[in-house]
């Protein structure tokens, strides 16, 4: 009981923590989420508090990276032997909740389950069909992650709110310019990243996916958004694309970290893993404008969310654990914001005094997105994961010069439409 | 009643799931809810409309022709050598067999993901012996499947140990007598060495074949699970997980296994038929 998993990049080793002898305890929840060392670090840690207040409880936890994490739990899913509180993202919760593979939490409300001190419109962001499917950990928003170092040496502004992409343009042509190390630029390749792809949709007017799944935007916008991204490479701003693909997608292999570029994006509660794995100060800022009077780009999501298994049959313990995980004032200090800003009123006043540099930066960042932040975009449709490897693919394709914009933006609609419309 | 764990074993770990993967692929199934019965749906999309499937069948295709020669040449050569009597020769077979025993592990594939990444130890290598700027090799559409390749070939180990046995069985008469008429080294490779090793490379071609044909982790670590750069390393497996465990689309990746299936045992097939017209049995 008192044994944790720690199942990390296919490598497994075995941590003991000390927890209460294990005759005492008379049930045990499973708890499986994924995430980097940090967040586990944080997460095992609230969760001995729960176990030191709650003595007649066990909590046991798993965590594994991004790409493993739906695989397993898919596997787990399917077998009925899926942990009692499944970390669930904003991506996936319509497909869990729709098949039925994750319990609505309504009826723990108000008992086991306290949302009291969330501002109503979170606690929608986790409702499927009107019911409430999943608690949110924390809020985020797409960010920038910028090395704040170069941009002093080299004396030049960091981005803000007033930034277009031209202006981002020239920053980034005159930091691979400066020649800091062989091989530095600027920025990294942002073209294969869905999430700078959704806010420059939405600046123009446009999304990913209309209310009922389908495609939002035509050819003509993934052209024009291939060619922006064409022009920086060329003019050297980013890196050429054997370089990005060094990038896997996750915090160790970003080019931030690895100090090849001095503005990489991200999620804003990701800074803390970024400060961690990164030696100079990393900053903060928004996506670039594409006009000075285009808004709405951003907006404020549940970082992640627990949902709770529909087969446990610990249902209630577990809600009481979502419950302290998201409430308890202790809990909160050794969360901090990793997961995002605290939904809770309660626990973000009290954070408030204790926040770090890491904390602070993030909470002002989300909170003064201002007219940059326009409305939560619907969940999107099953399978908008397999979009998103397709137009990851495209954009590489045409980062390595096999494909020309427009062919590429063509074939992805194509490809992108077949499968929203695949029955097999 | 020895037998009863091995059955056990074969009915609950290996004919339950084949059977049942074999029912799955006529269906359509989520994971997350019940197998629905589509019929030859998969198979018939598989075979007239799904570009991935021939994409990964080009990978895995030009991979296997690539590395299952390469990697018996090699395996042989080594053989040869450590076949002339050296000193310490179980250490030199211990050391060449390793890759064999780590080339599969996740380990391997990190560690080749390094050595050919952007300022890896190649291009290091490169830049201070000949002054060259190299690209970096896994993740340059252009070259990611042949650093695979390259790591397929050295792992050239099991082949090789079996190779070394089947020398051992050449009676060295028949070496001494070609001596004796004058026959040079090359000329006794190819008169003598290698026509009474046909069966033995028969054997590790047909096993090393089927192996190339499942490859999978060295793909899934170094392409970080994608099959990327732009589907260069898409190899069939690989693409079968994707299908399985990334879209959730059980039944289609349980019919790519079984065609996967059909195509591994023609080529076994045709290796046999073809067999008697170059496999030499002594007798």
């Amino acid at each position: 009981m008192n044994r944790r998993q720690f199942l990390a990049g296919g490598s497994a080793t075995l941590a003991l923590a000390a927890a209460g002898p294990a005759f005492a305890q008379q049930q045990r929840l499973r708890m499986i989420f994924w995430g980097s060392q940090t967040r586990a670090e944080r997460t095992y840690a609230a969760a001995d508090l729960f176990m030191k207040a709650n003595p007649g409880t066990g909590v046991e936890g798993e965590f594994l990276g991004w790409n493993d994490y739906w695989a397993k739990l898919a596997t787990q899913t399917a077998g009925g032997n899926a942990p009692d509180i499944i970390q669930m993202d904003y991506r996936y919760i319509v497909e869990y909740a729709s098949r039925g593979a994750i319990a609505p939490l309504d009826d723990f409300v108000g008992t086991a389950l306290n949302v009291a001190d969330f501002d109503p419109l979170q606690v929608d962001s986790g409702k499927v069909g009107g019911k409430l499917y999943g608690i949110s950990l924390g809020a985020n928003s797409v960010a920038m992650m910028v090395n704040r170092a170069v941009f002093e040496k080299l004396k030049l502004p960091l981005p803000d709110a007033s930034t277009t992409w031209d202006d981002f343009s020239q920053l980034a042509v005159e930091i691979t310019n400066a020649g800091i190390r062989r091989g530095f630029y600027g920025a990294a390749d942002g073209s294969k990243n869905e999430q700078i792809f959704e806010n420059y949709l939405r600046q123009r007017g446009k999304a990913l996916y209309t209310a009922d799944g389908q495609l939002a935007f035509d050819a003509s916008d993934v052209a024009e958004w291939f060619d922006m991204w064409a022009k920086l490479r060329e003019a050297g701003a980013i890196p050429p694309a054997d370089i990005q693909e060094l990038d896997q997608q996750n915090i160790d292999t970003s080019l931030l970290t690895q100090n090849k570029v001095a503005v990489a994006y991200a999620n804003s509660n990701e800074l803390v893993g970024y400060q961690k794995l990164n030696k100079e100060p990393v900053a903060l800022a928004n996506f670039p404008r594409l006009t000075a009077e285009s808004k709405g780009g951003h907006y404020r999501k549940p970082a992640m969310l627990f949902s709770v298994f529909a087969k446990s049959p610990n249902q209630k313990a577990a809600a009481e654990f979502i419950s302290y995980f998201v409430n308890d004032l202790e809990a909160a200090k050794v969360l901090g914001t990793e997961r995002g800003i605290p939904e809770s009123s309660k626990v973000r006043d009290a954070l408030s005094g204790t926040l770090d540099e890491v904390g602070k930066t993030m909470l002002s960042y989300v909170s003064g997105l201002g007219d940059l932040a326009a409305k939560l975009p619907p969940s999107p449709p099953n399978a908008a994961g397999e979009v998103l490897i397709a137009f990851q693919r495209t954009a590489s394709g045409v980062a390595f010069g096999s494909q020309s914009s427009s062919d590429a933006a063509q074939a992805f609609v194509t490809e992108a439409d077949a499968i929203l419309k695949r029955k097999t | 009643m020895f037998l009863t764990p091995w059955l056990i074993g074969l009915f609950c770990f290996t004919l339950g799931p084949i059977v049942y993967s074999f029912y799955l692929s006529f269906t359509r199934f989520d994971l997350l809810t019940a197998p629905d019965w589509v019929g030859l749906e998969n198979y018939r999309r598989i075979l007239t409309e799904d570009p991935k499937f021939l994409a990964s069948m080009r990978v895995t295709f030009l991979y296997v022709l690539f590395s299952v020669p390469l990697k018996l040449a090699f395996a042989l050569a080594v053989a040869m050598l450590l076949n002339k009597g050296i000193k310490g020769l179980t250490l030199y077979r211990a050391i060449f067999y390793l890759p064999s025993l780590l080339g599969a592990s996740v380990a391997i594939a990190t560690l080749w993901r390094t050595i050919f990444s952007a300022d890896g130890l190649i291009n290091q290598l490169l830049w201070s012996f000949f002054g060259i700027n190299g690209p970096s090799w896994i993740t340059n559409p252009k070259y990611a499947l042949w650093t695979l390749v390259v790591l397929g070939v050295w792992q050239f180990g099991s082949p090789m140990i079996i190779f070394l046995a089947g020398l051992r069985q050449i009676p060295q008469d028949m070496y001494e007598a070609a001596s004796l008429d004058g026959a040079s080294g090359w000329r006794q490779f190819w008169k003598i060495t290698l026509p009474l090793l046909t069966p033995i490379v028969f054997f590790n071609m047909i096993i090393q074949t089927i192996e190339a044909f499942k490859s999978f982790t060295p793909a899934f670590i170094i392409s970080g699970g994608l099959g990327g750069p732009v589907n260069s390393t898409l190899f069939y497996a690989l693409y079968l997980y994707q299908e399985a465990f990334s879209f959730f689309r059980m039944g289609y990746a349980s019919a790519l296994a079984w065609v996967l299936l059909v195509i591994i045992s023609l080529f076994t097939a045709i290796s046999f038929l073809t067999s008697r017209y170059w496999v030499h049995y002594d007798d």
